[in-house]
């Protein structure tokens, strides 16, 4: 990242290439949906982690055959669970280290330097037009509050279905809360290598959020809350504030009863996807499993689940990218879903809602959020 | 014209062909220190039929093939030994083909790992079990096989090779061919004999007279009473010879020794592991069975009276009950005894990993690893020998194991290391396995010559256009 300090050098000799970063340790389901589909040994993460540690010594030559491999992964870091290495939390990060480094030397993949000058030009990667401050007019916000919706771009610009429902339950539970100016987090960017705007959208992000005068920040987007929580500090970026997923919110207003929600004659069976960036990358399993224990609908798991579960596919760049392999991806998912009977989908992040609903055909269940499903309830 | 790489696509489709940068470094290396060297493609079949037009059309083209199932022989012997080879990645051929359950056996695929026999056959075949390695579980049980590599049913039924029942295999000309009882038919892969054992035409040739396609493996019924162990021993030459008398007298299913550096690797003991004064130079799992309780009680006690009576030797030598190791370690103890590719990740520490290991005379294999700790001790890597009685003692296995990093001075003094520990099995008449070329070439020189000619003259009568594999165990 902006540090000097190279996770690629720091870890120059691990990797020993023993293939266990491909499978679920002991229940040898497949963990890499990139490996699993392109099959190169250069696909799986110690593929990556070779190339990245020979284009570190100057082993090999950066040319452009190079992307491909670089840039197909979802940075799911469902391999960083599988590895016994000691280098094993650190996979993802020296694959996005690579991935800058590839950027600067032969420049990233067209998809992704079309929505990175979208980030600068419009501060979303969609090209949408900016109209973020909107929402506080429409749903009569005040200009500072407490808590600092973050309302993310994908579910601003394209499924905001999930920005609507959030609205509703946090103002059905009373949240003192408001919308600020936020430009795009900088997950995308970073995610792809593409580090020169993010410090920028990020520096922005702070004052709007300073300026609302928040103690904390909520987001709806489980890559939103990875980037504000964990890469902005990185970035040498002090938010100031607490930052939330809205699962952990949801979890702390039903614990202290602003949320109750109401019984219903038909308890509708659902499954739940744990997003990669709440889930792997930050370690939240348990609250939205606990809100949906509240709820009136029964869980059934997925055969691969919590720091298993297979990932939606749209990640890293790759539904950008790689729309076919990311939807195919997510395809597995449904029907690792449709094996279970459940009604809904479940999930908490508006980019695995988007590619999980892009892999259901008509026999696939609805995806929904969680909001929307709490919403449903209150 | 049609590139080499389009009539290669028309074959295996698009995807599945590679000559990127990124493939062709990949593919020209692995863990150890042999040199690397970059293959111009990488294709990726799916079926028998797409392996057989590959071939046929490396022997149109005069292309060198190399196959590859996960390249973790420890050998380097998936790098190929001539330029512009094509790598054969076999992993798309991943398909438990039948279980037969009263033949005992499996047909399988060369993608097929350990892991996923391990988890079909506990899901599908509950009484029935493979044999496992310790290396990771996602190393091919076909490449295994024909590498006469050492499994945990080896104490009792010897190397991989002995569990092949027959097999499928495309010839270097391209000829579909089976080898053992399958020749009548698809359920009938019962075993070899008696018929030309041909089994041996594809066991320890390293890739060099074909592909394998599918393979029959024999299963085993799983013994309804197992106890494991673990015995703490000392030197070199009082822990091979207790080991013979436990084999020897047919107690043990599996008898898995480590140097004890390795023991303290499995507790979390970090990297560099240096052997303290004093304590046991020795740690075997041993694994006990019975059809009764009454006969795996029986066996304890033996065990237990062989190990006491050691004692008049060694006092300090000490046998526990594995539920006392698990109790020291962690749960994770049982997973090693269990399955013993769970236990592979203390080799993980570095991007290095190599190894000289040799089946041996049982008579020398005392001697071996007396000498050898000292060579590894001299060139300062840590103690890391494994050894195993094989096939009732018939014959043993050892090898000295060395992780480390792959800088330039570490890749030269592993291989200076390797060599003396070669020199040093080849003047007690170890047979070297998995061998890189320049261990297979130090074999050749010591070895009967009219044999060496023999496996050439086999090979270029499979091969006439010498395009399997080339230069491969210093052919
Ligand atoms: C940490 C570690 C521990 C290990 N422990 C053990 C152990 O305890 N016991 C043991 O026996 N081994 C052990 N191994 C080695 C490993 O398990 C075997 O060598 C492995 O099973 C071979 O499979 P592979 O996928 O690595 O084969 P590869 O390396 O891909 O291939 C090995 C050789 O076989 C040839 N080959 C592969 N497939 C075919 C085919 N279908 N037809 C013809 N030729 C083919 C290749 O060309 C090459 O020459 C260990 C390895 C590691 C990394
Ligand atoms: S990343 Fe970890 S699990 Fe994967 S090959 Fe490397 S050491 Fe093994
Ligand atoms: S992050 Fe996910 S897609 Fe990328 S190498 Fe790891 S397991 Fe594969």
């Amino acid at each position: 990242m902006t540090s000097d300090e190279s996770v690629i050098e720091q870890w120059l000799h691990s990797c020993v290439r023993c293939s266990n970063c491909k499978y679920v340790f002991r229940e040898y389901f497949p963990s890499c949906p990139a490996g699993e589909h392109f099959g190169f040994e250069t696909y799986y993460a110690s593929g990556r982690i070779w190339l990245a540690q020979a284009l570190y010594k100057g082993d090999l030559e950066w040319e452009p055959s190079l992307l491909d491999p670089i840039f197909a992964c979802t940075t799911c870091g469902n391999c960083e669970i599988q590895c016994l290495a000691p280098h094993s939390e650190h996979i993802v990060d020296m694959i996005e280290e690579l991935r800058a480094r590839a950027v600067q030397e032969i420049g990233g993949l067209p998809s992704h330097i079309r929505f990175r000058e979208n980030v600068v030009q419009c501060h979303n990667p969609y090209g949408a037009e900016h109209h973020n401050r909107n929402l506080v007019e429409t749903h009569s916000l005040p200009l500072q509050a407490e808590t600092v919706y973050f309302v993310g771009c994908t579910s601003n610009y394209r499924e905001i279905q999930i920005r609507d429902a959030t609205i509703s339950v946090l103002k059905k539970a009373g949240v003192d809360f408001t919308v600020v100016d936020e430009y795009c987090c900088g997950s995308p960017l970073i995610r792809t290598g593409q580090l020169a705007p993010v410090n920028e959208a990020a520096q922005h992000n702070v004052d709007a959020i300073r300026d609302a005068g928040a103690k904390r920040v909520v987001t709806s987007c489980s890559g939103c809350y990875r980037t504000l929580s964990r890469d902005y500090p990185k970035l040498g970026i002090d938010l100031g504030v607490e930052v939330m997923h809205i699962t952990q919110l949801l979890k702390e207003l039903i614990d202290k009863g602003a949320i109750v929600p109401r019984p219903t004659e038909h308890r509708p069976t659902i499954t739940w996807h744990d997003p990669c960036h709440l889930g792997r990358h930050m370690g939240i399993y348990d609250e939205p499993r606990t809100v949906i224990s509240k709820l009136p609908v029964d869980l059934v798991e997925m055969e691969t689940t919590r720091e298993n579960a297979w990932c939606c596919g749209a990640g890293g760049g790759a539904k950008a990218a790689y729309n076919d392999w990311s939807v195919e991806t997510s395809r597995e998912r449904i029907e690792q879903a449709l094996r279970t009977g459940a009604e809904f989908i479940v999930t908490a992040c508006p980019f695995c809602s988007r590619n999980l609903r892009d892999g259901c055909s008509e026999d696939g269940p609805p995806v929904i959020d969680l909001t929307e499903l709490v919403d449903r309830f209150i | 014209m049609v590139s080499l790489k389009e009539k290669f696509e028309r074959i295996v489709g698009a995807d599945h062909v590679s000559d990127g940068a990124a493939e062709r470094y990949v593919y020209s290396r692995d863990m150890t220190e042999n040199p690397p060297r970059e293959p111009q493609l990488v294709v990726m079949p799916s079926t028998a039929e797409e392996v057989q037009k590959i071939v046929r059309l490396a022997n149109e083209e005069r292309v060198p093939l190399v196959p590859f199932a996960t390249g973790q022989s420890v050998g380097g012997l998936t790098i190929p030994q001539v330029d512009d080879a094509v790598i054969v990645d076999l992993k798309r051929m991943n398909k438990i083909l039948n279980v037969d359950e009263e033949g005992m056996y499996m047909v399988i695929e060369p993608g097929v790992t350990f892991g996923h026999v391990r988890k079909y056959l506990d899901e599908s075949h509950p009484d029935l079990r493979y044999t496992y390695a310790i290396s990771s579980p996602f190393t091919s049980v076909i490449a295994n096989a024909l590498l006469q590599g050492l499994c945990d049913l080896s104490t009792r039924y010897g190397s991989m090779a002995e569990f092949i029942n027959g097999l499928e295999a495309v010839l270097p000309t391209g000829e579909i061919v089976r080898v053992g009882s399958g020749i009548l038919g698809d359920d009938n892969w019962f075993g070899r004999y008696p018929l030309p054992d041909l089994v041996g035409l594809f066991t320890g040739w390293q890739g060099m007279t074909g592909i394998v396609t599918k393979m029959a493996l024999q299963l085993w019924p799983k013994k309804p009473f197992t106890r494991h162990f673990a015995l703490f021993t000392f030197g070199e030459f009082m822990t091979t010879d207790l080991l013979k008398q436990i084999v020897r007298a047919d107690l043990a299913e599996d008898a898995g020794a480590l140097s004890f550096s390795v023991v303290k690797a499995l507790i979390g003991m970090p990297a560099p592991i240096e052997a303290i004064e004093g304590e046991p130079d020795y740690g075997t799992f041993l694994t006990l069975s019975g059809i009764t309780s009454l006969e795996l009680d029986e066996k304890v006690r033996v065990l237990k009276r062989i190990v006491d009576r050691s004692k008049a030797e060694e006092p300090k030598n000490l046998l526990i009950p594995f539920e006392a190791v698990a109790r020291l370690m962690s749960e994770e103890a049982y997973g090693w005894v269990d399955f013993p590719s769970d236990s592979f990740k203390q080799l993980t520490e570095y991007d290095g990993l190599t190894w000289m290991g040799t089946y041996i005379h049982p008579k020398n294999w005392g001697e071996a690893l007396f000498k050898g700790r000292k060579i590894v001790e001299k060139y300062g890597y840590e103690l890391m020998a494994f050894l195993k009685p094989m096939k009732g003692m018939h014959f043993c296995e050892f090898k000295f194991i060395i992780r480390f990093k792959r800088d330039d001075e570490n890749l030269k003094r592993v291989h200076q290391c390797n060599n003396e520990l070669l020199d040093l099995a080849l003047d007690l008449k170890a047979i070297p396995y998995k061998t890189p070329v320049w261990s297979a070439k130090k074999l050749h020189e010591r070895a009967d010559p009219n044999f060496i000619e023999l496996v050439r003259r086999i090979r270029d009568l499979l091969d006439p256009n010498g395009i399997m594999n080339p230069g491969r165990w210093g052919l």
